[in-house]
């Protein structure tokens, strides 16, 4: 993993997109979030909402940006759960942050960092929403391990496949 | 300080954040006298109306999703797939798959039709009012067990209703809108419902643990308790009606926070993983089948009127009433009828006098009476004189 400077990173391109290409992607991701596991039955191991904004962050290499944006999708996701909302949006908001800031010190053009940076932060957002309900809200939440360990893998599967195909819809100088 | 929050402004803009969501979050939790947390069953109207919007926004292009997956599936099949084959096979084959695609495709509808038509059958059986719904989505994370109906409050639903399907309880209505509706499953960790096992009478409450599973926590040991044992609802949570199907005891297991407790594992009856059509219970007041309503209509009609037997036994019972003594003489007035005569024909007898009356005995002072005497009627008291010897 090579980590740049301060300074060369600004070498770097940032990957801008057109403004219909955020609304639709992310608008797909929850419709299809909440249409797939009807489909897929139990074996809904993805978080598709985590892994455009976890994408969409590591793109912009803009912390702010990606806080707002996982802030609102969390509470989306939250939204159409029974849940309490706010415990989706804090863990998708610290991981738009966390990819936002990691966006600026890596190279994110490389599709094996992101895929790995996509499989830690599911990680992340799974710790971070059970300690929100468990500790924080003291809710019945439990933390399964092998469900959540198959969840970052789904989602750094999905991210493989999908990433390069986001790529294409880059608007390019 | 300008400077200060633009150096740190991503962390700030972080912080508020984080900290608007969390103030949030603490609306909506409340402590029971327990001392656990729960969500408040109802939500606040800040809340509601965010759960309003983003139905309203996923909602249309989730259920255009799901309708047109059929019709993406019948494009595929009947012609990318008859376009493939047509290639790779120029005779018979071609024929034969294409024969066994539509079978296929028949099969499925036949399927379906014997779903429907037992979903039906079961409706028009049931005798509380029922509304067929389909399911159409969910809500996307494997810790929330909840999915959303294709019918709202503009088909009569409300926030509790059961949904059931003719195999079993499948759930309740928890938000209602206006064409859809979110249904909260059975195996969800906050759901609950009163259950009964079937043959030891055991009560118990249900619920869903993390993985999905359905159990009946809180239940004393008993050793009568076996798998296979089938479990129904009991009625007595204002939710579900008394004796639909919910399980089978799949094993007991202890509880691991409680002595002498266990929790039951249950195979559910309805197929929560993969549900398609259900039926929402709109109203619990019994619907008798057309025959049963004739026959109670009738009889209210002929509440009034007195059936022939019952007359001929009130003429038997006035003969009857003629020939024995009664408490009416025709020959007294009104007035003097032993019917209104009020004094005891039995009066209490008087006590007895005594051998030798004193100034203690009640007859010493008859001359009183019950009434006490006044104040300044002087008694006559015995004179006591003293004997001078002369």
């Amino acid at each position: 993993m090579r980590v740049l400077g301060a300074e060369s990173r600004r070498d770097y391109e940032i990957h801008r997109y057109p403004l219909l290409v955020y609304a639709l992607v992310l608008l797909g991701a929850l419709v299809l979030q909440a249409w797939l596991p009807r489909v897929v039955g139990r074996y809904d191991w993805f978080d598709l909402p985590l892994v455009v904004i976890v994408y969409f962050a590591l793109g912009r290499r803009n912390p702010l940006q990606g806080s707002l944006m996982g802030a609102a999708m969390g509470l989306f996701e939250d939204a159409l759960s029974h849940n309490a909302i706010g415990i989706n949006g804090i863990a998708k908001t610290t991981v738009g942050f966390l990819a936002g800031s990691v966006g600026i010190r890596i190279d994110v053009d490389n599709h094996t960092i992101r895929v790995l940076l996509n499989f830690a932060l599911s990680l992340v957002s799974s710790a971070i929403y059970i300690f929100v309900a468990r500790f924080l809200l003291g809710l019945p939440a439990e933390w399964n391990g092998l469900t959540e360990l198959l969840r970052a893998v789904g989602n750094a599967v999905i991210a493989l496949v999908l990433f390069p195909l986001l790529d294409r819809l880059q608007v390019r100088d | 300080m300008e400077s200060l929050f633009v150096r740190y402004r991503n962390l700030v803009v972080l912080l508020a954040l984080l900290t608007v969501q969390l103030f949030g979050l603490a609306l909506q939790v409340r402590r029971t006298p327990g001392g656990t947390s729960m969500l408040d069953s109802s939500d606040p109207s800040g809340v509601r109306l965010i759960r309003l919007w983003a139905n309203a926004l996923i909602s249309p292009p989730e259920r255009l999703v799901h309708s047109s997956k059929i019709g993406i599936s019948a494009t595929w099949s009947n012609y990318i797939d008859l376009v493939h084959v047509r290639q790779q096979n120029k005779d018979l084959e071609s024929a034969v798959d294409r024969l066994r695609l539509e079978q296929a495709a028949l099969l499925e509808d036949a399927r379906q039709g014997e779903r429907l038509q037992a979903i039906l059958g079961f409706q028009q059986k049931y005798i509380y009012s029922t509304i067929a719904a389909q399911v159409y989505g969910s809500s996307g994370s494997d810790r929330s067990r909840d999915f959303f109906i294709d019918k709202g409050r503009r088909d009569g639903l409300k926030p509790d209703m059961a949904v059931i399907t003719a195999a079993g309880i499948v759930g309740k209505v928890r938000d209602v809108f206006p064409h859809t509706a979110q249904v909260l499953a059975v195996n969800d960790t906050t759901s609950g419902a009163g259950v009964i096992l079937e043959t030891t009478r055991i009560r118990g409450v249900l619920r869903g643990d993390a993985s999905g599973q359905l159990e009946v926590v809180g239940v004393t040991a008993d050793q009568r308790i076996q798998p296979g044992e089938h479990v129904l609802t009991a009625g007595g949570d204002l939710i579900f009606p008394r004796g639909l199907p919910v399980g089978v005891v799949k094993r007991v297991v202890r509880d691991p926070d409680r002595d002498g407790l266990v929790d039951i594992i249950l195979t559910p009856a309805a197929p929560l993983d993969g549900l398609d059509e259900v039926l929402v219970i709109t109203s619990t007041e019994p619907r008798f089948p057309p025959q049963d309503e004739q026959d109670l209509a009738a009889s209210k009609a002929d509440e009034g009127a007195v059936p022939p037997a019952i007359k001929d036994q009130m003429k038997a019972s006035e003969i009857m009433a003629e020939k024995l003594p009664g408490l009416t003489d025709p020959n007294l007035p009104p007035d003097k009828q032993p019917l209104n005569d009020n004094s005891n024909p039995n009066p209490a007898p008087p006590p007895p006098q005594p051998l030798h009356p004193d100034e203690f005995s009640p007859t010493a002072n008859d001359d009183s009476g019950t009434t006490p005497e006044p104040e300044s009627s002087p008694k006559q008291k015995p004179q006591m004189t003293p004997q001078r010897n002369p």
